[in-house]
């Protein structure tokens, strides 16, 4: 099944917010932009939306000589390989490809919204229209006849790459060593190593919206992983419970049955 | 650009200052951080805002809008105080040895020669003086006080840090911190390289300050090698492409001077036009002018431009002398009721010209406008604009569908003077055919009409050439690019002295070299700096697509066609030193091998200039064939000073009793109002773009994708001024003029933040021109209704960069 | 039906039955198409999964109204337990799990059946409740809603597993229990052995009525 698994990389230090990925990713996927409002920032929209799959957030910090730094971080879909939306999606809609991505079959889709819910990134976003949950699938439409992904063929400075996993990690880990300072790797640490990784100026906190330790929500876990299977044992003793009751024990039944088979209405 | 967007990456040290070079030419971008992973080189921004071009240079330092001269002086001060300049460079290639006439002064603010009348300099002081022989005179010890680089070193020693700092509020700290860095590269294996855009040329200092920057570059030996140069980034508007061919009223296409009134002669322009040097070394380039002259004539009015009528000379338009033409004269004249029928081929001018309020009031004056765009915009549709009554409005307006540059082929020059052929991507909606078209199919028209019914004048119009259809009558644009490029008008032998070599060329065939156009009217070219666009025999250059980089340096001398000659680097051969050895080995942009220049196409095949006989010097345009760190070009004095903004927050210049420059054109009209220095409007304002829209974004704002990330018009301000006015993020407040006023969203930011400018504090806003009333409806009105009628003194670009507001709440 | 059976159940006590073991069938059946992708044919069958999810949340609705009769019916009669007796009955477990001799005597509902009312009634509400909140997370914090996926699945293993008792009990496993919840009409001796003391109640207070007799009353007690 798994092909070659495929890492994007997102150089937040080569980035300069031109937002050219999340324009690209729109015309490649038929997205329709929408009315927006100024809410006193650059980043439009304000969050990821059914329709908007990837976004460039935008935060001002000031550092501690008082200079200013503005931060820029691609956010979308990390493509975990311990992916909490696939674990929760009933119906199958979400899986993860060939490639080690999650892709989504939309006409699978229930809008139960339950991986909205089980995402650490707060990916998936709600298309009441369509009753329906959206998200990146790291254009798979592309990615399955050797093409990048729109936003990484529109990526102008190089912030945005695509390649064979371990290559783009040591590319990451390459160039963090080069930066120095507070610079970092995220992603591959995490949820058995997400599919997109960050290159980080700062350290994780610093930027909008982006866990410290993202893992699968325990709720998930919990359920998943545990109480499924010894609820499946529960139901299962249920059953195998009231069959030995019946073959060992025997029906409690009436007297008057037990002298007079004839009475009784079943 | 005198070098090209690829060389970013080959440069040491990346200063840039006017330009949001990461927001507007992202894809250029590519090559600065490309600088910063090879070479290691430090990138500088030094910009009134952080933006996303501060946040990816090693540092930003902000600084007052319209203090950029004051800032780069201080520089020279420290360049040469701390010598840090390359004196290998300065020495042979720069005019710093040449001896200033004795008449020259400079006292208070003023240059010898000035007018204040007419706020006009006579320029006959501001010269080098001459031997008995005509060759400049020359002191190579620089000890003579009189000459060049101790006169500069005068000049720019009253920049000292502290009048800097209190004029740009930018600390001495950050000043040295830049001045250290950038200087750094006065050495023959760095190269530093400067990126401007629109925040140094929309100023009325703007021209002088790209010279001040050519003058840091000459000291530090960056003019003319791989990874330096002054390079103005141009974009997708295609301002090089249009400059190249003329868009501005004082020019002909390739740079040749449009004609005035006085010069009612072939010969009298061409003696005015022509330099002249008596210096056997100086290539003096510009001696040719007669030939790329005449043979744009050639191309105008062909056959029918003869010896006798001076090649039709007298049918070109004169300007009046002393007038000017530009935009903001052009409204002026509208608003006066003096001009009554309007072209407006894809422009905005109701959002993008300055004091939009009163170029809007302008255009009810007018009798009949044609549009040709694609899209409608505030302009065509100014008589049902805000305030106007479509009642009274007695324009009549016409608008013609256009096609978009994707719509069709032709050729697109980008910054780094590359000229791309591009074929049509799609078909045009409707009716919408190329501005071209257009052109053709009503100028056909009228030439019919003239030919039918006379008029004034009429030669001009119907002598004109005009055969630019193909056999379907549609706009051939190849056919245009080959007049552009030049053709044999008669059979021609081309005699090579120097490699005694003889070529016979055909009449009809393409002229393959601006070096072949004839004074005679054997020849003719629409754009001398195209001639070679094309071989001889018709091969398209445009069109090439050949990936071979021989150099290294990125040069890729067979992708396209670059004027001139295909030079990519222009005076390339100041990157040698006099013997035509590199200065820098490990970038060799060009090297003497034998008898031969290898490596870039070479400003001319002649030898290094330490052969006295043959040797020419490397800056083979100007006169003297050397660097002007002194030099009469400007309108406002050879040596760039500093001088306030028409509006600014100071009463006073600090640098001399000239508050604003003395040479700027002040226009009167009632609507004309300014206040500087006036409490009413306590801040600097400046205006920009951002990534999202294009220009005006008339074209942008339909285009939802775009508009959904930036749907409508806010101003920027610092968190303190915020708190001071009680203006929390994302308000509605209202931004004023003394001219008009636009509402718009608060966007509340750590990028600004105040100065201190003479000891006290001021604040700084900024506004992007992206929008209009038009689209999105309810969305927000142009910034330029805030903007002055102002512009640089040689250029007439507006200032729109530095003007007063205030902001208020709603 | 034969002379002699004796009314246990009125009409509307047997339709809210219904209607809520029904709907909670229902419920169960779809809830599992959506639990387990093996259960997905579920889905097919109804249109797709989709379709699925519609059925499955207003047939809640049809839970949460036959919940809530049920609840306002029983809770009085199945809703507490009565001390010693109940205790009693359950030292004994009823006599469902181990040879009693005399099984304790109690009324209307044993212990049994009030423990499984109560979990049909609190495991309910938790239905109720969780689903309320899956139906419209976006307007709950995440991290209220990430548990109530969780308390849903919980919810429903100790409902099927108690509905599954019950359906046993009801029917094979206690013989002559059906017929309660079908016609309503009981035999005396089922009477007897299940509910002695209730029998008695009944004939105590004269609200016993048997088919064929003079009807003494039929006003039942809740």
């Amino acid at each position: 099944m798994k092909k070659m698994e495929l890492v994007k990389l997102i150089d937040t230090t080569r980035c300069t917010a031109c937002r050219g990925c999340q324009v690209a990713c729109k015309q490649w996927n038929e997205l329709p932009g929408l009315k927006t409002k100024n809410w006193g920032s650059y980043q439009n929209p304000p969050d990821l939306q059914w329709n908007t799959w990837t976004l460039i957030r935008f935060n001002e910090v000031a550092d501690k000589d008082n200079r200013v730094k503005w931060l820029f971080r691609k956010d979308g879909c990390m493509h975990c390989t311990d992916a909490a939306c696939v674990k929760v999606c009933p119906s199958g809609a979400l899986y993860h490809t060939e490639y080690g991505t999650v892709g989504i079959h939309h006409e699978r889709c229930i809008g139960c919204k339950e991986c909205m819910a089980a995402c650490p990134f707060e990916i998936p976003k709600y298309d009441r229209d369509t009753d329906k949950v959206y998200k990146c699938d790291l254009c798979y439409s592309r990615i399955k006849d050797d093409q990048q992904p729109a936003c990484v063929k529109s990526c102008p400075t190089g912030a945005l790459s695509i390649g064979a996993k371990d290559a783009m990690i040591k590319k990451a880990y390459d160039r963090v060593k080069k930066l120095g300072g507070d610079a970092n790797v995220y992603g591959d640490q995490f949820v058995d190593g997400t599919h997109v990784i960050y290159v980080l100026q700062e350290k994780p906190e610093m930027y909008d919206h982006l866990p410290k330790h993202p893992r699968v929500p325990f709720s998930v876990v919990a359920w998943k992983d545990f109480l499924k299977p010894i609820s499946l044992l529960a139901a299962g003793g249920v059953l195998a419970g009231s069959f030995l009751h019946y073959i060992i024990h025997g029906p409690k039944t009436p007297d008057d049955i037990q002298e007079n088979k004839t009475q009784g209405g079943e | 650009m005198t070098n090209h967007y690829i060389d970013l990456k080959n440069s040491d040290c990346i200063l840039i200052m006017g330009s949001n070079a990461a927001e507007h030419h992202p894809i250029a971008f590519k090559w600065i951080l490309r600088a910063k992973e090879q070479n290691g080189a430090t990138l500088i921004h030094v910009d009134p805002r952080y933006t996303r071009t501060s946040a990816r240079c090693d540092f930003h330092v902000p600084l007052r809008s319209g203090t950029d001269i004051a800032f780069l002086g201080g520089m020279i001060n420290y360049i040469i105080a701390n010598n840090k300049w390359f004196k290998d460079y300065v020495l042979n290639y720069t005019n710093a040895s040449f001896i200033v006439g004795q008449d020259y002064f400079f006292k208070d603010g003023l240059f010898s020669g000035y007018d204040a009348k007419t706020r006009k300099y006579d320029k006959a002081t501001w010269v080098l003086e001459k031997e008995g022989n005509g060759i400049p005179k020359r002191d190579m010890s620089l000890q003579n006080p009189r000459c060049v680089f101790q006169m500069l070193k005068e000049h720019y020693s009253r920049y000292t840090l502290e009048k800097v700092s209190s004029i740009t509020g930018v600390s001495k700290e950050d000043l040295v911190k830049v001045y250290a860095a950038y200087s750094a590269t006065g050495v023959p294996d760095k190269a530093g390289t400067e990126c401007y855009a629109l925040g140094w040329t929309h100023h009325t200092t703007g021209s002088q300050i790209i010279r001040t920057m050519s003058i840091i570059q000459l000291l530090l030996g960056n003019m003319g090698i791989a990874g330096g140069g002054v390079n103005a980034l141009r974009g997708e508007p295609n301002v090089q492409g249009s400059t190249d061919h003329a868009i501005l009223y004082n020019i002909l296409p390739g740079y040749l001077k449009m004609p005035t009134g006085s010069l009612d002669t072939l010969e009298k322009y061409l003696h005015k036009c022509t330099p002249e040097s008596k210096d056997p070394q100086s290539a003096n380039y510009y001696q040719n002018y007669p030939k790329f002259f005449v043979s744009f004539l050639m191309s105008m009015f062909h056959d029918k431009a003869t010896k006798e009528n001076e090649f039709g000379y007298s049918w070109l338009p004169k300007m009046d002398d002393g007038a000017a033409y530009s935009l903001m004269h052009l409204f002026d004249k509208m608003y006066e009721g003096k001009i009554k029928g309007l072209f407006a081929v894809g422009t905005d001018p109701a959002v993008s010209s300055p004091n939009a309020g009163k170029v809007r009031k302008a255009l009810e004056k007018l009798d009949w406008m044609v549009g040709e765009n694609i899209f409608n915009n505030e302009t065509y549709a100014f008589w049902k604009g805000p305030g106007v009554d479509p009642q009274k409005v007695k324009t009549e307006v016409f608008l013609l569908p256009a096609s978009a540059s994707m719509e069709k082929e032709g050729s697109q020059s980008n910054s780094g003077r590359w000229v791309q052929w591009k074929y049509k991507a799609a078909e045009a909606p409707g009716d919408a055919i190329p501005v071209g078209e257009l052109t053709i199919k009503i100028m056909a028209e009228i030439k019919a009409l003239y030919a039918k019914e006379g008029g004034v004048c009429p030669e001009p119009i119907l002598n004109l050439k005009w055969d630019y259809t193909d056999y379907k009558g549609r706009f051939d644009s190849l056919k245009v690019a080959k007049q552009i490029n030049g053709y044999f008008l008669e059979d021609t032998v081309i005699e090579d002295k120097d490699k005694k070599t003889k070529t016979e060329f055909k009449k009809g065939q393409l002229v393959p070299t601006f070096g072949n156009l004839q004074l005679d009217g054997s020849t003719s070219s629409g754009n001398w700096v195209m001639a070679g666009s094309f071989t001889a025999e018709g091969e398209n250059k445009m069109a090439k697509r050949g990936k071979e980089d021989s150099t290294g340096l990125g040069l890729y001398p067979n992708w396209s066609y670059a004027w001139p000659v295909n030079r990519r680097i222009i005076y390339n051969r100041a990157s040698c030193d006099v013997n035509g050895n590199p200065y820098n080995p490990k970038r060799k942009l060009l090297a003497w091998v034998g008898d031969k220049w290898v490596g870039d196409v070479p400003d001319g095949p002649w030898p290094p200039q330490a052969n006295k006989e043959k040797g020419k010097y490397p800056f083979i345009m100007k006169q003297d064939g050397l660097g002007a760190l002194f030099g009469p070009g400007m309108v406002e004095g050879p040596f760039p000073e500093h001088y306030e903004p028409l509006e600014g927050p100071l009463a006073q210049n600090p640098m001399s009793s000239q508050r604003i420059n003395p040479a700027i054109k002040i226009f009167n009209s009632e609507l004309d109002k300014v206040a500087n220095a006036d409490e009413k409007f306590p801040y600097v304002c400046t205006t920009y773009s951002c990534t999202e829209h294009w220009c005006s974004g008339a074209y942008t704002r339909w285009q939802m994708w775009l508009l959904e990330m930036q749907p409508e018009l806010y101003v920027e301000i610092g968190e303190v001024l915020a708190k001071e006015r009680g203006i929390k993020n994302a308000e509605k407040v209202k931004v004023s003029s003394v001219r008009g006023e636009v509402e718009c969203v608060a966007m509340v930011t750590k990028r600004f933040r105040p100065f201190t400018v003479e000891g006290k504090t001021v604040h700084q806003v900024g506004l992007p021109f992206n929008y209009g009333w038009l689209f999105p409806e309810g969305g927000s009105d142009s910034t330029n209704l805030l903007t002055p009628t102002v512009g640089d003194a040689n250029t007439f670009c507006p200032e729109y960069k530095a003007f007063m507001v205030n902001v208020s709440k709603l | 039906m034969k002379k002699g059976m004796i009314q246990a159940t009125d009409a509307f006590e047997r339709i809210t039955h219904w209607l809520l073991a029904i709907s909670c069938l229902v419920l169960c059946i779809t809830g599992l198409g959506m639990m387990f992708h093996s259960f997905n044919f579920v889905g097919t069958m109804m249109g797709g999964l989709k379709s699925l999810k519609y059925v499955h949340n207003f047939t809640a609705l049809i839970f949460i109204v036959a919940l809530y009769m049920a609840v306002r019916m029983w809770w009085k009669e199945a809703g507490v337990f009565v001390l010693p007796e109940d205790l009693d009955w359950i030292k004994a477990a009823g006599g469902y799990l181990w040879h009693v001799d005399k099984v304790p005597e109690v009324g209307k509902y044993n212990p049994g059946q009030k423990a499984f009312f109560l979990v049909v009634a609190l495991c309910g509400s938790l239905m109720v409740v969780t689903g309320l909140i899956m139906w419209a997370p976006l307007i709950f914090p995440v991290w209220l809603v990430r548990w109530m996926y969780p308390l849903h699945a919980l919810g429903f293993v100790a409902i099927f597993s108690f509905f599954f008792v019950h359906l046993y009990l009801g029917t094979i496993g206690s013989p002559g229990s059906a017929p309660a919840m079908f016609s309503g009409w009981v035999t005396r001796a089922w009477l007897l052995k299940q509910h002695p003391k209730w029998l008695k109640e009944m004939e105590e207070h004269g609200t016993l009525v048997v088919y064929g007799e003079e009807k003494e009353s039929i006003e039942h007690g809740h």
